[in-house]
């Protein structure tokens, strides 16, 4: 197997075309100028508003104040801070000088390596930053992270579906190290028992989920039992991906504010209002695989791709729940 | 237009990760190489229309994660299939080894009259292969499955897979080894075949009541 030049942090490269996001993904669709224009506004308003927040502090708060400033979204240029302060990645870390490096050295488990090495070409393909051709390929530094986490958490060991998480986070953060502890504190605490060999965390959180559709969206609900739908199939890469190849990637990343701030209520919060709001389109469904795909066809369109509309509506429905 | 359909058979494709399952499903439904994009999660679902014998038969295809600690997920949509596609990778030992394990799994969880094809993938990739054709088919033939080897790249016998699996399903129909009217049986009736049947159904059925008094 080979792999590109190990890479610790990775500059973004400058020479995307236009097809390109800032993330390094292909875009499937243009959003809308009108939106996008709107939005860049909204960011640079919100990263003044940060900027003044933190001024230069590497701690953040847990308080009402920051709470609103978390749902209105993250800016880029503090999005790795304040995951890593909020989440309390940035105390393991401190706790832990060098663990990251000896994990990296100690003795592997070949096993593990396997099964991490056949998933690594099969990540974000559709990633520049991911191809065996990028000059600063971030496969390296994806297979190093969940080696290491592997070797950390045995319990958890390599699960399908973690080599998203780990890929959005070395996007983000550009760090393997920061990246090995905001991993460790999704699965860990914030997630506990999603990933591990029962899948416990999970199949119950789909399960909670299934409960909260019954009481709020019954009409839902009924349609799963009359085509006797369970909820893992519509909703388990939803809770397993953490919405990562799912919704657009700027959707995912509101969404993951929330998630390190408050924990994984929001990802019921996301699935009830994707839910709640496709109702019309969700009850037309006429047998289980067509339930199956429009639960795919509500993950796409404009009512998700205006990620701060989406967040506040998530919130607000968060809040009448 | 709508395809009218004699039956409804639902499928599984079942076997190790990174067995080449889902680009099976693609070439299959696609007729072209799937490059290029993620691995599965969970379950993902194809279809396509076939003719098989004579009769049209819509193949509701049921797209499985492979790796092991997923079955506690994907168990649950075993239950009823009629067809599955047990895939290893022939460059893989490892992959053949598990094949053991999916069998009882697909056994137990979906019907023990389960018709099963093996489906030794990869077959492009001889120079690496770590299983032979002859072991795989001793295996085959001691578990009573069909087999045959398939590349999801070039689409050799990726078809045939499919269809070798639907018309052994249709003649055990046909032959009354399987009743498609047994909950769970994986089969359906489409709109073409409910026509034809249910005028007679129901008169059998009448006559057998009377027959009871």
């Amino acid at each position: 197997m080979h792999f590109c030049a190990s890479t610790q942090r990775t500059g973004l490269s400058p020479f995307w075309g236009c097809r390109i996001d800032s993330y390094g993904f292909e875009k499937p669709e243009e959003p809308h100028e009108e939106t996008m224009v709107e939005y860049l506004t909204i960011l640079s308003r919100r990263s003044l508003k940060w900027s003044r927040l933190l001024h230069g502090n590497d701690k953040v708060e847990k308080n009402m104040k920051v709470k609103r400033y978390v749902r209105k979204g993250v800016p880029k240029e503090h999005r790795t801070l304040v995951w890593m302060a909020a989440s309390g990645a940035q105390d393991q870390l401190e706790r832990n000088p060098g663990y990251y490096s000896s994990l990296l050295e100690s003795e592997g488990d070949a096993k593990l390596e396997e099964a991490i090495r056949a998933d690594i070409h099969r990540t974000f393909p559709d990633n520049v930053q991911f191809r065996d051709s990028s000059e600063e390929c971030l496969q390296a530094a994806l297979y190093n992270v969940l080696r290491a986490f592997g070797l950390h958490n045995k319990e958890v060991g390599y699960c399908q579906g973690m080599n998203f998480i780990a890929g959005y986070l070395i996007i983000i953060t550009k760090d393997e190290e920061k990246s090995f502890w905001l991993l460790d504190a999704l699965l860990g605490r914030i997630l506990p028992d999603y990933y591990t060999t029962s899948m416990l965390g999970l199949r119950v959180d789909q399960e909670v989920l299934g409960e909260l559709v019954r009481l709020r969206v019954p009409v839902v609900w009924q349609l799963m039992q009359k085509h006797n739908v369970m909820w893992t199939l519509v909703v388990s890469r939803w809770f397993i991906c953490l919405f990562v190849d799912i919704l657009p990637v700027e959707t995912v990343l509101r969404i993951w504010d929330c998630l390190f701030y408050e924990g994984s209520k929001i990802l019921f919060r996301v699935a009830l209002t994707l839910i709640r709001h496709n109702q019309p389109l969700l009850l037309q469904a006429k047998n289980l695989p067509d339930v199956c795909e429009r639960f795919k066809q509500i993950t796409h369109g404009e009512f998700v791709g205006d990620c701060h509309c989406f967040i506040q509506v998530c919130a607000l429905r968060g809040l009448a729940c | 237009p709508k395809i009218t359909y004699n039956f409804l058979f639902k499928f599984l494709v079942i076997g190790s990760a990174g067995t080449g399952k889902s680009c099976l499903l693609h070439q299959f439904i696609e007729n072209k190489f799937k490059q290029d994009s993620n691995h599965t999660i969970g379950v993902e679902f194809g279809s396509r229309v076939v003719n098989v014998g004579g009769k049209t038969v819509k193949l509701q295809i049921w797209d499985t994660a492979g790796q092991e600690r997923f079955r506690s997920v994907t168990r649950s949509y075993y239950r009823g299939a009629a067809g599955a596609l047990l895939v290893y990778d022939i460059t893989s030992r490892e992959t053949y080894n598990a094949l053991t394990n999916w069998l009882t799994d697909a056994r137990t969880l979906a019907s023990p009259n389960i018709v099963i094809i093996l489906c030794g993938n990869k077959k492009d990739l001889d120079a690496d292969r770590e299983v032979t054709f002859l072991e795989a088919s001793r295996f085959a033939q001691e578990n009573e499955l069909m087999f045959l080897e398939t590349s999801a790249l070039t689409g050799e016998n990726v078809e045939e897979a499919f269809l070798k699996c639907a018309r052994t399903i249709l003649n055990k129909i046909e032959s009354g080894e399987l009743d498609p009217e047994r909950m769970g049986s994986g089969i359906q009736y489409g709109d073409a075949s409910l026509r034809q049947l249910r005028q007679p159904r129901g008169s059998a059925a009448q006559t057998k009541q009377q027959c009871n008094c």
